[in-house]
């Protein structure tokens, strides 16, 4: 099991090392007609699958320890402990992955144009397309971008310091089953760290009420059709 | 049908007949202003109004808002004569005033405005400024649009020092254009010849008709029925802001949070800029959170304006609706007038040569 996740890993360290591809691409930023997969509906963590930060750490210290730029300076064979400051580094994104990656429940509504993926505790991913091409969001503290990697819908998140969280969100083919992948890299550690979430479709109860946002009243609802 | 059966046909349809001339002297200063609905200043371009917090159904909801808060203003100063809002601009008014909203959030309200007299002489066209004082944000202001008196007060200085600069004969030239622009539109055939036009836009009179002119006396009957029609619709735009004004009071004062909000991000991003060393779990998560806190406030005013919209939508559709009946009926009725004046002079011409 253990040697399976190391191959897991060193695929996305290789990856990461790979030449400087975009995550999104321009064609990935393009939709001609209607959005490649439906993601839409409430979709429940399910914990009994996906990466456990921990593991994923062991496995970066693992790769790490027979890769090192150190090994270039012992004679001794075998592995070689990474440095402090390189795990450090790695640990932290770990956190953070995690921390990104906490949600129970996802809620995910779409149209012909638009894409929003509501996380509790967190922003919405938004993914908008105005004639076909996805419109990024830049603000002063970072750059989203967003697109479709065949059936996957990605969503980029560039901030400062190199800082970069990436979501790749796959529904199964029944659409009952939804993973999402989230890597987090930065240019001060070594490798990304990557962690695999996965979710089960759930419905909501139909509601008994009719229920809008107002802006005086706040909910609003009614078994029958609202007037003011 | 002889030339005096079709006369007295045309003369007995009543529309015509509805209203006194209006032959009392007025102050040539008390000019009737109409204020058209404002321009949203939406660009085109829908992927920009995210980027630049532009929600374009709340801009359409201000556009016919704000011009009524400005109406309230010309009014209350007791200077002008009938200070209107209307759905179209009217080139014929004697003073005609358009706006366009540059920026609106809940502290900061900027207007494009313009204002042209009948003669389309130039008052004015500037951007007019104000921000909400903090005495204002701290009171809870319940009243809409009169948050930013001190800009509408400014566009009625504005106007009156533009009035200041003319002379009483230049004044009464404007209400005389402003009767022969609107007297030359509907009936073409028996007006045109009085006015002429220099610089595109710009009208000078040839000569005057006679006081006695039995068109023109038609021509202010007529005007007189579409005020009528224009004070019903007027009187909607009172309706709108008096059943909205609270709800946008509310809109404005979470604008207002937002942008407090926003300030608030970037002291919280500015003050953490430097507490961790690079790279650690503090500073990767301040870096997260800079920008997570800045989504969720815009998305948070993006939850709001749906709300606003889901409040005040229904009410301005109505508004809406009723508006279009009362213009589909005076466009209506427009052209009626438009072809009944032009057989009318047509009728009096021949009737004219016809006498000995």
């Amino acid at each position: 099991m253990l040697r399976g996740w190391n191959i897991v890993a060193v695929c996305l360290v290789l990856a990461a090392c790979a030449p400087a591809k975009p995550v999104i691409d321009e064609q990935m930023m393009r939709i001609d007609g209607e959005m490649p997969a439906d993601l839409s509906g409430s979709w429940e963590r399910d914990y009994s699958r996906g990466d456990d930060v921990n593991q994923v750490l062991r496995d970066i210290y693992y790769y790490l320890s027979r890769t090192s730029a150190d090994r270039a300076y012992t004679t001794r064979p075998g592995p070689v402990q990474p440095s402090s400051r390189d795990m450090q580094s790695i640990s932290a994104l770990a956190r953070l992955a995690e921390l990104i990656t906490r949600p129970q429940v996802l809620t995910i509504s779409q149209n012909d144009h638009e894409i929003a993926v509501d996380r509790k505790d967190d922003f919405s991913l938004l993914c908008a397309f105005y004639d076909g091409i996805a419109k990024g969001t830049e603000s002063a503290y970072g750059t989203e971008i967003c697109g479709w990697d065949g059936d996957q819908l990605v969503s980029h998140l560039v901030l400062p310091d190199g800082l970069q969280v990436t979501h790749r969100f796959t529904a199964s083919a029944d659409r009952q089953q939804l993973r999402v992948v989230t890597t987090v890299s930065s240019n001060t550690a070594r490798v990304p760290v990557t962690l695999s979430r996965f979710y089960r479709k759930f419905e909501r109860l139909p509601p008994d009420f009719n229920c809008i946002e107002t802006l005086s009243m706040k909910r609003v609802c009614s078994t029958g059709e609202i007037e003011f | 049908m002889s030339i005096r059966a079709r006369f007295l046909l045309l003369a007995a349809t009543g529309v015509l007949l509805q209203f006194p001339a209006t032959a009392h002297a007025r102050d040539v200063a008390a000019l009737n202003v109409s204020i058209s609905v404002f321009d949203p200043g939406v660009p085109d371009d829908r992927s920009l109004h995210r980027d630049l917090q532009i929600f374009p159904r709340i801009r359409d909801v201000e556009a016919k808002f704000l011009p009524f808060v400005l109406r309230e203003t010309l009014v209350a100063t007791g200077e002008w004569g009938a200070v209107r809002v209307v759905t179209e601009p009217d080139d014929a008014a004697e003073i005609a005033i358009s706006g366009s909203i540059v920026h609106s959030d809940g502290e900061r309200l900027e207007l494009r405005v313009r204002a042209v007299d009948a003669t389309g002489r130039l008052w004015f066209d500037r951007n007019f400024t104000a921000r909400l004082a903090d005495t204002d944000s701290r009171s809870g202001m319940t009243d809409g649009g009169s948050a930013y008196q001190s800009l509408y007060d400014g566009v009625a200085r504005a106007l009156r020092e533009a009035r200041q600069q003319l002379d009483g004969r230049e004044l009464e030239r404007i209400t005389e254009i402003s009767l022969l622009r609107y007297a030359a539109e509907l009936a073409p055939s028996a007006f045109g010849q009085y006015l002429v036009e220099g610089e595109p836009g710009e009208y000078a009179l040839r000569r005057l008709p006679a006081r006695s002119d039995p068109m023109l006396d038609r021509i202010e009957r007529i005007r007189l029925t579409e005020y009528v029609i224009t004070d019903t619709v007027d009187a909607k735009f009172r309706d709108l802001h008096e059943e909205i004004a609270s709800t946008y009071a509310l809109w404005r004062e979470y604008r207002r949070k937002s942008v407090e909000y926003d300030r608030q991000n970037a002291r919280r991003a500015e003050d953490t800029r430097l507490d961790a060393p690079r790279g650690s779990y503090d500073a990767i998560r301040n870096l997260y959170d800079n920008y997570k806190w800045d989504r969720v406030t815009a998305q948070e005013r993006d939850r709001l304006a749906i709300a606003f919209n889901n409040e005040v939508g229904p009410v301005v559709e109505a508004m809406e609706a009723r508006i279009a009946e009362l213009e589909s009926w005076v466009d209506e009725k427009y052209a009626e007038w438009r072809g009944l004046l032009e057989e009318l002079f047509e009728v009096e011409t021949e009737l004219n040569k016809a006498a000995p």
